[in-house]
């Protein structure tokens, strides 16, 4: 590469093309999506049928002490592993999106463990809008339609799900974690396999 | 009237070089390298250009014990680059 002469079109191309696929080396493969959305849907399944079989107690200690947490430290190590494998500088892009998720990933967990009897019939309607903001900020970073309207989609169920009887929270979250995390993380996953 | 294209960045190479560092905060050497699939000797030379001309800042450090270099754009550079790019425009649309 060591072209010196450029028309304006090629001048204009070559930016374009550059940063276009620098931009595209920083996006997310769907891989954490899928996986927090499985997440929430087995955690809200365990708790569905636990409460039909009267062990809703046990829920709490899936909830609390395995999965979430779990979750969160498989996220922090497949991050790290990935800047590091991929050689990654940081971008404006994806310091916003790291650190909101983070942000946000971190409130939900307070609010689930400390603050659940304050917020009462309210935990799940709010767990899923500011679910649902992630995934719309996501999206709109990097230009990927499924995944806002999979956000907007949860926002919708998160709005929904107060105008439903607590029994069904449950299913709303089990939808809201289909409709808004694994089916936009499976096709991110698939547009990312397309491309490379 | 067209205005001159700037000399700096009117060539592939160091055009490529500040096109990544518009998207990036930080890049160093061998992500640059890695992207433009340039040889290390011809990144070397038009980086130095790019830093002498202010367009970038270098920054060389040691990480595990090897050297590294990374690099950013500057206030000067991100105006020229946009400037470059207006000018590019012109040439493409007269009318605008």
């Amino acid at each position: 590469m060591d072209k010196t002469t450029l028309t304006p079109e090629e001048s204009l191309l070559l930016i374009a093309k550059t940063i276009d696929e620098t931009k595209k080396r920083f996006e997310e493969n769907g891989h954490i999506i899928i996986l927090w959305g499985i997440l929430t849907f087995t955690v809200f399944l365990s708790q569905y049928i636990l409460v039909l079989m009267g062990l809703y107690k046990v829920f709490d200690i899936i909830w609390t002490t395995i999965l979430f947490p779990l979750g969160a430290i498989y996220t922090f190590i497949y991050v790290r592993k990935n800047v590091k494998k991929k050689n990654l500088p940081k971008t404006i892009i994806a310091r916003i999106i790291g650190t909101m998720g983070w942000a946000i990933g971190a409130n939900l967990m307070i609010l689930g463990f400390i603050f659940r009897h304050q917020l009462g019939q309210a935990i799940a309607p709010v767990f899923l809008i500011l679910l649902a903001l992630l995934i719309i900020i996501t999206g709109t970073s990097i230009k990927f339609k499924p995944l806002i309207i999979g956000g907007v989609l949860l926002n919708l169920i998160g709005l929904g799900t107060f105008f439903l009887n607590m029994d069904y929270h449950g299913l709303s979250m089990m939808l809201g974690s289909v409709v808004g995390l694994i089916i936009p993380g499976i096709l991110l996953n698939k547009a990312k396999k397309e491309h490379v | 009237m067209f205005n001159d294209l700037d000399p700096i960045l009117h060539s592939q190479l160091r055009l490529s070089i500040v096109s990544i560092l518009m998207t990036v905060d930080k890049a160093n050497f061998s992500f640059i390298k890695e992207s433009t699939k340039a040889a290390a000797g011809n990144i070397s030379i038009q980086i130095s250009k790019l830093q002498e001309a202010g367009y970038i800042k270098v920054e060389k450090t040691f990480r595990n014990n090897y050297p590294n270099t990374s690099v950013s754009i500057t206030s000067k550079g991100r105006k020229a680059f946009e400037d470059y790019v207006n000018d590019l425009k012109q040439y493409i649309n007269p009318r605008k």
